[in-house]
């Protein structure tokens, strides 16, 4: 049945076919400036006037990964008690004075980096600077503080624990990294989380956290000049003592492929992960993997979400990543359903990964797919914050910063046949593990 | 990915932290920021038209609000305002479905969309050079929408995932379903605007069809188009595609319900399963967010809960550690408004625990007016939130669209920040004393189903 709601249009005005594009105007991509500190600080300015707003973010090239074997979560805590009290300050006079100032201040872990944030009005960054600068160099770690977020990080946990999707990425990264350094919860466990002493955590920001092993990334309304020089105010004499520590390196696995089923009995959904392990930020093949996945999940017309929601009806939304780390990050897809369609997306998600990998991607799929990465690559960085994580990102793996200008060149260079040549060997749904947390009776067959 | 929902649940927003969106001052000179420079003519189909010109990227943000949303949904169809939406990116008489994304995403732009209780909003951002191709597809599904029964039943099972996505699966989904469903009697904001399973069932496409006629019509129709174009190329493309669809001589239903002054406070208990950690709510009927009292609801929020440094955070999370996560928000619709607090407790507190320190603090700000510097605070962390929400063309003209649309007034976009400076402490007092102090409260409490004790 088709019905046709309105036809109000007087039928002389109807056009029948869109408007074709008028010729795009080029996009401009701000340039990025940076300096070295005596004591080895790398500092990296990048303007961007529209707005009075800087995003500052101070990157410390260490973080879960780092984390030693008993004690997950150490970088992550660490990281969050910078703003919980310094030599001069305490926890809720850090908190008063920055939002004082309107700006928001937000410490943690991630993998590879820990790192602090500063978002402030670019006629307040002075001071805002000058309070990273010291949450970063003279946290005191007092002992009740530490009790009091290790208590609030298990509360926390409690609660991630019975969402599904939560629950199935902490069993995804055991199932690819193991016992790895990539393979633990970046909160820790609430028995990892009882484990770490202050001693760990004063031990972790001396080893880690020194001029030479961090970089200071400065956007939005603030010159090259200024920003160096504020740099130079706020960390000129931050000292580093003894070489800098090496980064933990993580050995490529080759897990076997497994298929775990994690039951949260009356979850309101199942959530579906598929998961292999995925290559490096470094890796050569950075401009393939990412038109590869576009077209597989990355974004609303990709392949899983078109097969999973637009056609079937079967999820909100289905998505793909490659999680690009100094060493080879996870892979994943993922989605949630209905618990009763658990499965049947399951392999949904698995066949789309062989068909990318057996069967050539048509012009007509390849060009949009490589347009919309493009287009989100100039959006991100129309704000502060997005300019700032782009740069970051190159910062943090040693890439020159001039890459920012090839990023549009790379994409665009990606053929149909280095698609299916890099999912032939990085994609193959045989080789894909399998994880899915939600109410089990609803979808698997436990007669056995 | 599209997030075709993101403007419903002001309790999503309590989630995030963010005070609901309908109540955003704007800035003025005193941060050194222009405001915005918005042009405005109304075609004589009565679609309203307003542009901000700003070139510094090539990109344009083509928005379309229609005043319709979920408080409009037909009996015993919550939820339909929100499916409706869904079926506006399906098929037209001159497009397939899903070519509005062949039109955004796969020329480097994106759309989206939101249903409130108040509206729904319509958005594109693409490169600007496409923008009269845009004009024209919004053109076409105003115009000439049109639904199968096959796209339509796939696209409400997608929204029925949704409502699992956002009600059934995280943990305390059910417990911010229940805020506005409990906190109202009468008026239809008391419907869940993601709606339930056996409502969605329950609709049709001849429900789609009279909803379409009744609501999609010019004359309720705002279009903001914020970026890169040449403004009379835009007025000549907009009347081309738009200003030719005609205006229907029939009236526009409006909800004109009034809830009723609370005459007792009321106790409500409600369970879930999977919940390790109980939350309460306290809410109090507020004022529209026309109000005059809005400016200072929405201060006495940001010292209640804006930040680390805020009043709830640093009583019951950080001090007293009764808290896991607390929250405050001044929801302030088109109708009226709900001022609310909440908190998740902590493991091993209690909710009676958490609703007396609650209250404790509410107390505590209507006794003693609250200090120079913590007011200060309070707006400095306002007004740099509102100016980061307004970074980009998307971002203004969603300002823009709430204040046309919510607050009735385009003027309110650039005025509003006047009103939070002006904000004192004894009108702080004042408003809580009328609508907290001189209110009754709902207290709502989310805990573990007792049937199940293995949940905790």
């Amino acid at each position: 049945m088709l019905m046709t709601i309105t036809t109000l249009v007087a039928q002389e005005a109807i056009e029948t076919t869109p408007p074709p594009p008028a010729p795009p105007r080029a996009a401009q991509v701000p340039q990025p400036s940076e300096k070295t500190l005596k004591n080895g600080l790398r500092v990296i300015v990048v303007q961007k006037r529209n707005v009075p707003l800087v995003a500052a973010r101070l990157l410390i090239k260490a973080g879960g990964e780092a984390d030693p074997a008993k004690l997950a979560g150490l970088a992550d805590l660490t990281a969050s008690l910078l703003t919980k009290g310094t030599a001069t300050r305490s926890a809720e006079q850090i908190a008063q004075q920055v939002e004082a100032l309107g700006a928001t201040l937000e410490s943690g872990a991630g993998w590879d980096t820990s790192f602090v944030n500063v978002n402030v009005l670019s006629s307040k960054l002075p001071r805002a600077i000058a309070y990273l600068a010291d949450v970063a160099r003279n946290p005191t770690f007092k002992q009740d503080e530490i009790d009091r977020l290790r208590e609030q990080n298990v509360d926390s946990l409690s609660v991630a624990m019975r969402q599904p999707r939560a629950l199935a990425g902490f069993v995804a990264s055991r199932v690819l990294f193991g016992e790895g350094p990539y393979g633990h919860a970046l909160s820790g466990t609430p028995e990892s989380l009882q484990q770490i002493k202050r001693d760990d955590v004063a031990a972790f920001h001396k080893t880690w956290y020194r001029p030479d092993n961090a970089i200071l990334v400065i956007g939005g309304d603030i010159d090259a000049q200024r920003g160096f020089a504020l740099a130079e105010e706020s960390f000129g004499t931050w000292k580093a003592t003894g070489p800098a520590p090496a980064a933990v390196k993580t050995e490529p696995l080759q897990p076997k492929r497994r298929i775990v089923v994690v039951d949260l009995p009356d979850a309101g959904q199942a959530a579906v992960v598929v998961t292999r392990p995925g290559i490096s930020r470094l890796d050569p093949a950075y401009s393939v993997a990412s038109v590869t996945n576009s077209i597989l999940g990355g974004g609303y017309s990709s392949r899983l979400n078109i097969e999973i929601r637009v056609k079937r009806g079967l999820s909100y939304g289905a998505n793909s990543a490659f999680d690009l780390r100094r060493d080879a990050g996870p892979f994943s897809a993922q989605t949630q359903t209905k618990n009763e369609s658990a499965a049947e997306v399951a392999s949904i998600m698995v066949s789309e990964l062989d068909r990318l990998a057996t069967s050539a991607v048509a012009a007509d799929e390849l060009t949009p797919r490589k347009a919309a990465l493009i287009g989100n690559f100039g959006r991100a960085l129309e704000t502060s914050n997005g300019l700032v994580t782009r740069i970051a990102g190159l910062a943090l793996y040693g890439i020159p910063l001039s890459d920012i200008n090839k990023y549009i060149g790379g994409v665009e260079a990606v053929t149909a046949s280095d698609v299916q040549s890099f999912s032939s060997s990085h994609l193959g749904g045989a080789q894909a593990s399998v994880v899915i947390a939600g109410d089990a009776k609803k979808f698997i067959d436990d007669r056995n | 990915m599209p997030n075709r929902f993101i403007r419903l649940l002001p309790a999503l927003f309590l989630v995030a932290g963010v005070a609901f969106a309908a109540t955003k001052p704007a800035v003025t000179k005193k941060l050194d920021v222009p405001p915005i420079d918005y042009k405005h003519r109304t075609l004589a189909n009565g679609l309203e038209l307003y542009s901000v010109q700003d070139r510094s990227t090539p990109t344009v943000a083509i928005h379309v609000w229609y005043r319709v949303g979920s408080k409009s949904d037909p009996e015993g169809r919550s939820g339909f305002a929100h499916l409706f939406e869904h079926i506006m990116f399906k098929s037209t008489a001159h497009m397939p479905a899903e070519m509005m994304d062949r039109l955004t995403e796969d020329v480097g732009g994106f759309n989206n969309a939101g249903t409130n209780d108040d509206y729904t909003v319509y958005y594109e951002v693409v490169p600007s050079n496409y923008l009269q191709t845009l004009l024209w597809a919004e053109g076409e599904r105003l115009g000439s929408l049109t639904v199968d029964e096959a796209n339509f039943k796939s696209e409400r099972d997608v929204v029925k995932e949704e409502y699992r996505f956002r009600v059934l699966a995280p943990t305390y989904g059910r417990f911010f379903n229940a805020i506005a469903k409990n906190s109202f009697t009468v008026h239809p904001y008391r419907r869940p605007g993601i709606g339930s399973i056996e409502e969605l069932d329950a609709s049709t496409v001849e429900d789609v069809v009279a909803f379409h006629k009744t609501f999609y019509r010019p004359d309720n129709a705002v279009m903001i188009i914020v970026g890169d174009f040449d403004q009379k190329q835009l007025d000549t493309w907009v009347d081309r595609y738009l200003g030719t669809i005609a205006r229907p001589t029939t009236p526009i239903p409006r909800v004109t319900v009034q809830e009723p002054v609370r005459t007792e406070a009321k106790r409500v208990v409600e369970h879930g399963p999977n919940v390790p950690l109980p939350a309460v709510a306290i809410t109090w009927l507020a004022p529209s967010a026309s109000s005059p009292d809005a400016a200072a609801l929405n201060v006495a929020d940001s010292i209640l809960s804006g930040g680390e440094s805020s009043r709830l955070y640093q009583s019951l999370v950080y001090r007293k550690q009764l808290a896991q996560q607390v929250n405050s928000s001044a929801d302030l619709r088109e109708d009226l408004g709900l001022f609310a607090v909440t908190s998740i407790m902590a493991g091993g507190k209690s909710v009676e625990e958490g609703e007396k320190a609650l209250m404790a603090e509410l107390d505590a700000l209507i006794k003693t007016p609250v200090g120079a510097a913590e007011l200060e605070k309070a707006k400095n962390l306002l007004l740099t939130r509102l100016l980061r929400d307004r970074e980009t063309n998307d971002g203004k003209a969603s300002a823009l669209g709430e204040a046309i649309v919510v607050k009735h007034d385009a003027a309110e976009v650039n005025k509003g920040l006047a009103s939070v400076q002006a904000v004192t402490a004894a009108d702080v007092q004042r408003v809580l004393k009328k609508y907290v102090a001189g209110g009754k409260p709902v207290v709502i409490t989310y805990t573990a189903e007792p049937a199940k004790g293995g949940a905790q």
